[in-house]
């Protein structure tokens, strides 16, 4: 029996997954699949399982496997091959990097160490690369963005660098920060979970 | 932003003698800035203490006797 998979667009691992399934019961199968870590990942499938590959030439991106089962082989009992990681091909998430900052302290447990954690982790944020396309305070990371915060100068210069600081209102107006927010924007709900929730990636220190 | 400032750090053999320092500076009102250990100095996750030269000898007197600093260095 003979089976063609169509796995372009699959995402990691899927590919594999059916085409190993599909080896249960067919000695022949062609895979279409449109990247690269699909196609070595199936080259090791196969050649863990007994089978020759035959791979033709990329057109249009995309590229056809044919698996043959040799003789004799038996791919249920094959030894799982080592796979390339499924994020190696992927392309960042679509949506902008969002920092989540929601305490002036970083991590959980002691706050004065977290303080200091904080202030390295904001004045790192300015040499990353990708920079994060916007930073959200809130709760007590609300003062980190008023005046007599010691990360002002990072949070000004990752402004001019285009980072957006969006700060909650709420909290600033619940700490008595009101008129003295020295970097960012100050927010509101709307702008804040719209944001969480079209981000592409979301770290949180 | 003057972008070629050159800045001193003080290293510290520990997080709470930076800790430590950070208390007294900032009651000395001695312009100072927490930032990461440089990871040509060192790969651990340590933090040091940034400051303009000319705060170098106020910085030293005020943290005589009350910690040690490790090192003075340039960024």
């Amino acid at each position: 029996m003979s089976e063609t998979i169509n796995a372009r667009g699959l995402a990691c691992p899927q590919p594999v997954v059916l085409t190993k399934k599909a080896l249960e019961s067919n000695d022949e199968i062609t895979v279409l699949v449109d990247n690269t870590t699909a196609l070595e990942n199936i080259q090791r499938l196969a050649s863990s399982a007994g089978c020759s590959v035959e791979v033709g030439s990329e057109e249009g991106g995309v590229f056809k496997i044919q698996l043959l089962k040799k003789p004799g082989a038996s791919p249920e009992n094959a030894v799982q091959p080592e796979y390339l990681p499924c994020d190696i091909d992927d392309k960042p998430a679509a949506g902008p990097t969002v920092f989540v900052i929601s305490s002036d302290a970083m991590g959980r447990g002691n706050d004065e160490l977290g303080m200091i954690l904080m202030k390295a982790f904001i004045h790192t944020a300015i040499e990353l690369e990708p920079r994060p396309d916007v930073m959200i305070f809130y709760n007590t990371g609300v003062r980190l963005a008023a005046e007599g915060s010691d990360v002002l100068d990072d949070l000004k210069s990752l402004e001019e660098k285009g980072v957006k600081i969006l700060v909650c209102g709420t909290c600033v107006n619940f700490f008595e920060l009101t008129g003295k927010v020295a970097a960012g924007i100050v927010s509101n709900m709307y702008d804040i979970a719209g944001t969480m929730s079209t981000a592409g990636r979301i770290v949180q220190p | 932003m003057s972008e070629k400032t050159e800045y001193l750090i003080a290293l510290f053999d520990s997080v709470s003698r930076v800790m430590h320092a950070e208390r007294i500076l900032r009651e000395c009102g001695i312009p100072y800035k927490i930032v990461p250990v440089p990871k040509h100095i060192s790969s651990d996750c340590g933090v040091c203490i940034r400051f303009l030269p000319e705060y170098r000898e106020r910085i030293i007197q005020s943290l005589d006797g009350k910690t040690e600093i490790l090192e003075i260095r340039a960024l």
